[in-house]
């Protein structure tokens, strides 16, 4: 299935809010998303969240015979898969761009940066060695897929237990778990890989891009290190531009999200073997929270209602009178009714589009304010509106101009007898009441 | 390589280069005449043979050609007796890949692609003799192809790799040095603003160094300009004077 | 092949003047273009070779290794052929566009090296049964100009000329076991003896006549084509018709001692500027693409 494109107006949004350094779910530039790290019941995997981005990582092992070149060292094996489930617009069996992409980088990180001593996975030199296999599998895909895939290959690879195995002479007799404990592989040093999304040019510069950033993104720069502040990798891609200063300073912003990170995981894997030892339980089905709602119940707030009148008459006489005024409503034909103009044409000045939708959101304000301030009206006993209140009829049109129709009488019981706050939150549910109709009958 | 020092004490190194020099550049454009633009391009024992088709019409599929500018289409091959030992596949594995996408997105940025919109221009990049610095000599022979085919673009597009040893920044690395698995940098720089379009780094390099290694495959990427402008010119002044203006 | 297109006017011209005798670049029908023959281009081959027939381009790198010899002829090593069609050639061969054209020589290759006497395999054996040499022999076609199998052939056989096996000896141990060891001098290696490899002479049928190394354009008139292999001595060892068209047996038959002609001449000519090449040893200056 093709992805579906992004909008103009939401790719300017994002632009413009990421030039006022605002980020969509209110992180600032250089903040991560909560990275959860939660371990299955057999060593070696792992699921590894960031943010909603998920990445499931499994650790294999298999004796097999040594590379011809390389007879004393272990081999290892990265791959890494987007599995359809991850978003629609991945495909089975194609292998794109972005797979080769992200499936070199893991290895150029892991491998090249030898973070796992490959001598050690040698059992009988030129005759047997361990292959490590380390598959990892998108589950979800909400931006930053190589960050999660990093911190899930070398989360697993550390939590990975290989059987034992002991060389006398010719013989290799292979341990079975039950007959010894398995063996952690011996691991140097925990590459991380950390991004940084490039806007305009290189203008502006953001941490752990999600989903709708990175398709808005120019360009992308991965750096990956470990804690000790030695850089594995760096790979540049998308068609920025970049200057060294730019460079530099994202390697020392790496350096110390690098230390966070690694502190997580190492407070993760410590948990993790507590609980093992304890005996206690663990594993997916307890890392996977039971959102349920067992029990719902809301605190009863006591309002003071004693000064609603006179809080009431402030604001009237503080308030400017409503800025339109409703007309009579002109009936065109049966069952259609225009109240009012309308707001004026948005779809002329394309520059303009975003301060029209706040316009909108401010006459909406206006006009949720204005049928306020028309039931207060009522409190003081006007009774022009009675009129109004009669003949107002919805309008068919999908706008939020609502106004909402109640009987007078029901208003008036429930004004004299009810608080500021419940009249505001009866309002709204009649206003979501009509709502809601119209979508049922749409 | 146990016992092979990449770099002695007086500050040789294996092929009798200082730290920040350069291997013998030798190149030249128009070397094949069917194709709009071609170069070949010697950077010691690596020779890359660089051709540009376009632009023209899309081929293939309509549906991928971009409404306001040119798609750049590469490809990167290597020669199955290129390296020392016999490659398979000339290209098609991932490693291939990877190098073909980074060359697309190098000439992605330095092309003016907005001058031709929906149409394609197709870099083609072949390894004759791979050793030490492949992605860089397809970086220089593809700009040498791209001005030969008169294809207009921001800045010459200059690429040079930079080791890591003993404290010494190490300039354009050769087979025998990347091999040895000491850190390496390959960038690929437009010399007039700065500007890197491409940045990979492999192994181990702490952050300290990143500096001077960086700064390091900056001036070597100059150095290669100054080469390439120059031959540059004199295909010009010979085109120049066979036409007899 | 790469395809031109020629408009019907074109056609006609090239038709016409063939029947004359002349062609549009100015050569008679027998004669061969303009064709350059270079060795040792590539170093860290065995033996390499470039030619450049007109607007074709050709590069042939020969690797010698060693492998276990075929269970059918155990005292014989043997040859590999690959062919790459890379997209320098044209746009057409990206990916995997030159797939079919590139099995095509291959299997055009194969057939004529099949015969025993073109090459000597036996000096490839190093131990029967155990150990002989492999040559792998890549062709990599850079630039299409017409008549694609001659080039290669002169390529092929100038790359074995050049070629450099290191002379290796057999230890016996003690134990019965083989040692292999490989001679430290870089210049102590035996050459191939290429005197009978044959070289292939394709004529194209034009009109009532035919032609000697077509270009693309001709190629596009010619609705049949002959591919002949000849050996120095004029022998033909093997013989293939291209094409939509058809060929009258007559013409098959001219066709032949046509090819045997020039092919005779075509091998005299290699022959003597691969002995000069030679010649002049580490003092020739390697040109390469820069010239």
């Amino acid at each position: 299935m093709k992805e579906t494109p992004l909008s103009n107006c939401e790719r300017r949004f994002l632009l413009r809010a990421i030039e006022e350094r605002k980020r969509l779910d209110g992180r600032q530039s250089y903040d991560y998303r909560n990275v959860r790290i939660s371990f299955g019941a057999d060593y070696g995997c792992c699921i590894v969240e960031l943010g909603r981005t998920k990445v499931l990582g499994q650790v294999s092992c298999e004796l097999v015979s040594p590379k011809l070149n390389r007879a004393t060292e272990g081999i290892l094996f990265f791959n890494l898969e987007l599995s359809p489930m991850a978003s629609p617009a991945f495909e089975p069996g194609r292998q794109s761009e972005l797979l080769v992409k992200l499936n070199r980088l893991l290895e150029r990180c892991l491998r090249n940066s030898k973070c796992i001593d490959t001598e050690s996975l040698c059992v009988v030199a030129g005759v047997k060695v361990w292959q490590i296999r380390v598959d990892l599998h998108l589950l979800n895909h909400d931006g930053n897929i190589i960050d999660a895939a990093s911190i899930a290959a070398i989360v697993a690879l550390c939590h990975f237990r290989r059987p034992d195995v002991s060389v006398q002479g010719d013989e290799v007799t292979l341990y079975t778990p039950e007959e010894r404990d398995p063996v952690p592989l011996s691991i140097h040093h925990m590459p991380i890989c950390v991004s940084f999304a490039f806007f305009q040019q290189g203008t502006y510069l953001l941490v752990d891009p999600s989903e709708r950033e990175e398709r808005v993104m120019d360009g992308l720069l991965v750096i990956a290190m470990n804690k000790h502040r030695e850089i594995c990798t760096i790979q540049s891609s998308g068609g920025i531009m970049l200057l060294k200063d730019q460079v530099l300073r994202c390697s020392k912003i790496t350096g110390v999200k690098v230390a966070e990170i690694t502190e997580l995981i190492q407070k993760a894997l410590e948990n993790d073997r507590k609980v093992r030892k304890e005996g206690g339980k663990f594993g997916f089905a307890e890392s996977i929270p039971n959102q349920k709602i067992s029990a719902f119940k809301m605190e009863r707030a006591p309002v003071d209602t004693n000064d609603v009148e006179e809080q009431a008459e402030e604001i009237i006489t503080k308030a400017d009178p409503p800025s339109e005024v409703f007309a009579k409503p002109i009936l065109q034909t049966p069952g259609t009714a225009q109240i009012g103009e309308g707001i004026e044409n948005s779809w002329g000045d394309l520059e303009e589009s975003e301060r029209e939708e706040q316009e909108e959101d401010n006459s909406d304000d206006a006009t949720t304010s204005g049928v306020q301030k028309m039931e207060t009206e009522e409190i003081s006993g006007v009774s022009k509106t009675k009129k109004e209140a009669d003949t107002i009829i919805l309008s068919d049109s999908e706008e939020e101009v609502v106004v909402v129709l109640e009987p007078e009488e029901t208003r008036k019981k429930t004004r004299t007898h009810t608080s500021a706050k419940q009249e505001n939150s009866s309002s709204k549910k009649t206003f979501n009441k009509k709502r809601k109709k119209k979508r049922t009958t749409h | 390589m146990a016992g092979l020092e990449l770099l002695s004490d007086e500050g040789y190194r294996v092929d009798g280069r200082r730290a920040g020099e350069l291997r013998k550049v030798r190149a030249r454009m128009g070397v094949f005449a069917q194709a709009d633009g071609s170069a070949y391009i010697e950077q010691g024992n690596t020779k890359v043979l660089a051709v540009v088709y376009g632009p023209h019409e899309m081929r293939g599929s309509r549906s991928k050609a971009l409404h306001d500018r040119a798609l750049v289409n590469c490809q990167y091959s290597m020669a199955t007796f290129s390296t020392g030992e016999r490659k398979r596949r000339p290209h098609g594995d991932r490693k291939s890949s990877e190098m073909t996408l980074h060359l697309k997105q190098t000439f992605e940025a330095a092309i003016l692609t907005q001058l031709y919109p929906r149409s394609q221009i197709d870099i083609y990049v072949q390894v004759l003799q791979a050793d030490g610095g492949n992605y860089c000599a397809s970086v220089n022979a593809a700009t040498l192809a791209t001005i030969d085919a008169g294809i207009p673009m921001r800045d010459y597009v200059c690429a040079s790799s930079a080791g890591f040893i003993e404290d010494t920044p190490l300039a354009d690395l050769n087979y025998v040095e990347e091999a040895a698995g000491g850190p390496q940098v390959a960038l690929a720089l437009l010399p007039k603003s700065d500007q890197i379009a491409l940045l990979e780094m492999n192994s181990r390099l702490h952050e300290d160094h990143l500096d001077q290694v960086i700064e390091a495959a900056i001036k070597a990427c100059k150095d290669i300009y100054t080469v390439l402008d120059q031959v540059v010119r004199e295909h010009v002044h010979e085109v120049t004077t066979l036409l007899g203006e | 092949m790469a395809s031109v297109v020629l408009s019907e006017a074109e056609k006609v011209y090239i038709v016409h003047g063939i029947q004359e005798d002349l062609r549009v670049d100015g050569r008679g029908c027998e004669d061969y273009r303009c064709t350059e023959v270079e060795t040792d281009v590539v170093s860290n081959t065995s033996g390499s070779a470039r030619v450049k027939l007109g607007h074709t381009d050709i590069l042939v790198g020969v690797k010698a290794e060693m492998g276990t010899p075929k269970l059918e002829k155990p005292d014989e090593g043997y040859l590999e052929f690959f062919v790459d069609c890379s997209a320098n050639a044209t746009p057409e061969f990206e990916g995997r566009g030159g797939e079919e054209l590139g099995t095509e020589i291959v299997n055009t290759l194969y057939r004529i090296f099949s015969n025993g006497s073109s090459i000597d395999l036996k000096s490839l054996c190093i131990n029967p049964r155990e150990h002989c040499w492999v040559l792998y022999v890549d062709v990599l076609l850079l630039e299409c100009g017409g008549n694609l199998f001659d080039a290669i052939s002169i390529a092929v056989k100038a790359a074995l000329f050049n070629t450099r096996i290191p002379k290796v000896r057999v230890l016996e141990d003690d134990e019965g076991s083989k040692e292999i060891e490989l001679s430290d001098d870089p210049y102590d290696c035996i050459r191939l003896n290429v005197d009978n490899v044959p070289c292939i002479i394709t004529l194209s049928k034009i009109g009532c006549r035919h032609v000697v190394d077509a270009t693309l354009q001709e190629e596009a008139c010619s609705l049949a084509s002959l591919l002949l292999s000849v050996t120095n001595r004029g022998t033909l060892t093997c013989m293939k018709k291209l094409g939509k068209g058809s060929l009258d047996p007559e013409s098959i038959f001219e066709m032949m001692e046509t090819g045997k002609k020039v092919g005779k001449t075509l091998h005299i000519a290699l022959q003597k500027t691969l002995e000069k090449e030679e010649s002049l040893g580490t003092t020739r200056q390697k040109v390469g693409f820069l010239g």
